[in-house]
């Protein structure tokens, strides 16, 4: 299967079809059992700093504040400054103070920071795992639009979800999995599962 | 693009993996004064049990004292990666360009901290329940127990990571961690008995301290990368 | 795996440590100061170099896991740790009943005790963070507590140096020991040597088939090593009672050789056991 850069591709499926498990190994934390997988020509471990991936679970430190947790995880990407976290922060929608610790944050704040986590170093390659779950319409159509935004500016988006019919106008194309196997892909075709 | 001036640098990222376990024990004290109060606890337990003369107590003290660390450590070791584990924050890790080794130096090192505190309340309580006083150079001592303790913390910190795969984690950590310690272990205590009793040098179980420790800690920073991605 | 093969060697070795065995109790002369007893040196010193070689492949199958990741490599590495661990716990049943006889200790913290007493240990926590690790992790972890066990080694070595050592003195290849008794050694050396080997090629397959469920061969060698555990027994039954008058060291000496077999014979149920459910196994996916 072959991801061109620049677009925005969605991931569809029925539960348990492997979406999550490809976004797993495409951001390199399982192997495959067959076949291997690169990016950017760089095998998937090599890539990480120009990867960004926000998985299901949140993934925070609960005892941390918001901005805490951010500055931590930015220093393993390298960055020293706070600026691009401010920014990242803005653009997901959440207030930059940030001073309560992540264990009081509601479920989509947490959502949100974790997004801010996935694009706070720019990335080329942004892998989302369910990231509308637990946000109400409204933000769920801001993040859609700043999505499309990073699209725009040069980014790869690769997306799982189950709300299609948000991205209807964005994606560039959509790929269906069952079983653990691409079935289908290319343009939507209406809405059905 | 890279964000101009990035850094990944390995000593500036084991500060920052450091500073956020710090920070992270300071914010949940509970923790923290359940570990000193059980450490306390054993030492006082063990005072009831054998009540030894000054000349006997020179000669038991140092198995005591490294018995009772043994425990507290362990103890302590198994909640190292707790909150890792609970918060599910190893994929974003893993994820991170970071290399993994920065990580674990920086666990080894508040690991490493965090039972040198516990032994400073125990030490002193030992002194006391025991009436011990050193006929040796008491300064071997400070060198004795920083070399033991990094020996167990750095070998425990990379058998914590591995516990997280299996089941009974608890229980697995000092399964593994004992045996490889035990020549540690020894030189320890003998160490520690000889500067007591001033009987003789400790020089020979000193050396064997600092090459288990050089030889531990670059097999834990090589293998560290290949134990966290085993999946 | 050759089954032809499997069953010539099985019957090879069980000759072999028939003839071993009878040399060791019979025939080597009875040593000066232990008496009858020291035979157990027979079957315990091969057991520990068995063990030992069986470690140090356990480690150089390790590494090679972890620079090829091959399935072959990781089969290889816990076949060896399985079976160096039988060997050691044979060490360290016959030592101690040889000295309780010997020197009236049941245990010493002497050197080489103490080094097999590590080893046993570490490759015992091997064995069971094997057993509780999740599925797919194993191997790799495995092999990185393998790479650590082994560097254990040396530095046990070092500690022990400071300390006394009741054991007795390594004689083999001075002129201290008696040429009769060295070539007695030599062939149980050999013997038992042969028997590990044979016990690893058959824990191996059993390994292989587990890794594809493909349990024809090895089926058919697990006939072969049922008919080599008869042989050796044979030749134990030949011995007359002991004299009234010597009955205490051949209690002793008896009891250790009886102990040593007795593990082997329970290893081996144990794998064959395991080779039946494998064999359902296969039958119910076929």
């Amino acid at each position: 299967m072959e991801l061109q850069p620049g677009k925005f591709y969605v991931l569809r499926g029925e539960n348990g079809a492997g979406k999550s498990t490809l976004l797993r190994m495409i951001a390199g934390l399982s192997e495959p059992t067959e076949g291997s997988i690169t990016i950017f020509s760089l095998p998937s471990r090599d890539a990480r700093a120009r990867m960004g991936y926000m998985a299901h679970a949140p993934l925070l430190y609960d005892e941390l504040s918001g901005m805490e947790n951010l500055r931590f995880f930015a220093r393993l990407y390298g960055i020293p400054s706070d600026a691009p976290l401010q920014d990242a922060i803005r653009r997901v929608g959440l207030d930059p103070a940030l001073p309560r610790r992540v264990g009081q944050y509601s479920q989509g704040m947490r959502q949100r920071l974790s997004l801010a986590r996935a694009i706070f170093h720019s990335p080329e390659l942004l892998l989302l795992d369910e990231p509308f779950s637990n946000v109400d319409p409204e933000s769920a159509a801001e993040i859609a639009r700043l999505l499309g935004a990073m699209r725009s500016a040069g980014a790869t988006i690769l997306l799982v979800t189950h709300q299609v019919g948000l991205l209807a106008s964005m994606a560039d194309e959509f790929l269906l999995l069952s079983a653990g196997r691409l079935v289908d892909r290319g343009a939507m075709r209406g809405v059905h599962t | 693009m890279t964000t101009p001036g990035m850094s990944l640098s390995i000593a500036k990222l084991t500060a920052n993996n450091v500073r956020k376990d710090l920070r992270l024990e300071w914010r949940s004290r509970d923790v923290l004064n359940s570990m000193l109060f059980f450490a306390g606890l054993v030492v006082i337990i063990f005072s009831f049990t054998v009540e030894p003369t000054a000349e006997e107590s020179r000669r038991i003290a140092g198995g005591l004292i490294w018995i009772a660390f043994l425990f507290s450590t362990t103890m302590a070791l198994n909640q190292s990666w707790a909150r890792e584990l609970r918060n599910g924050v190893l994929d974003a890790y893993r994820v991170a360009p970071a290399p993994p080794e920065a990580m674990f130096l920086g666990k080894c090192l508040a690991n490493f901290l965090f039972v040198l505190m516990l032994e400073c309340l125990m030490a002193p309580l030992f002194v006391i329940f025991y009436n011990l006083s050193a006929v040796g150079p008491a300064w071997q001592l400070v060198i004795i127990f920083l070399l033991g303790t990094w020996a167990l913390v750095v070998n425990g910190t990379f058998f914590a990571v591995m516990s997280i795969r299996t089941r009974s984690r608890e229980l697995m950590l000092p399964l593994l961690l004992l045996p490889v310690s035990i020549p540690a272990v020894v030189s320890m205590v003998t160490a520690t008995t000889l500067v007591l009793s001033g009987e003789a040098s400790p020089a020979a179980q000193i050396k064997l301290l600092a090459v288990y420790c050089v030889v531990y800690t670059t097999a834990c920073l090589l293998l560290f990368e290949t134990v966290l991605n085993a999946e | 795996m050759n089954k032809n093969l499997f069953f010539a060697c099985s019957v090879i070795v069980a000759g072999l440590l028939g003839y071993a065995t009878y040399l060791a109790l019979k025939v080597a002369p009875t040593e000066a100061t232990m008496g009858d007893v020291q035979r157990i040196f027979y079957c315990h010193v091969p057991a520990a170099m068995t063990g030992f070689t069986m470690f140090f492949v356990n480690f150089l199958a390790s590494v090679v896991y972890l620079w090829k990741r091959s399935a072959r490599a990781d089969a290889l590495a816990v076949s060896a740790a399985e079976v160096g661990v039988v060997f050691c716990t044979v060490v360290l049943i016959t030592g101690p009943i040889w000295a309780r006889y010997a020197w009236g200790k049941w245990w010493v913290w002497d050197m080489r005790l103490t080094t097999t007493l590590v080893l046993w240990l570490l490759y015992l926590s091997y064995l069971v963070m094997r057993r509780s690790s999740e599925a797919g992790s194993t191997a790799v972890m495995a092999a990185a507590l393998a790479v650590f066990a082994f560097l254990d080694v040396p530095i046990v070595y070092m500690a022990n140096r400071w300390f006394r050592t009741n054991h007795p003195q390594p004689m083999i290849g001075t002129s201290s020991l008696d040429p009769q008794m060295a070539h007695v050694l030599y062939i149980n050396m050999l013997a038992f040597f042969l028997f590990g080997c044979l016990i690893y090629w058959f824990r191996y397959g059993l390994e292989r088939t587990a890794q594809k469920v493909a349990a024809i061969h090895v089926r058919r060698a697990g006939v072969g090593t049922t008919a080599m555990m008869a042989l050796p027994a044979m030749f134990f039954l030949q011995f007359q009672p002991p004299p009234p008058h010597h009955v205490d060291p051949h209690v002793y000496l008896y009891g250790a050789y009886f102990a040593a077999w007795t593990i082997y014979f329970l290893y081996l149920l144990l794998l064959s056991n395991r080779l039946f459910k494998l064999k359902k196994e296969e039958a119910e996916l076929h």
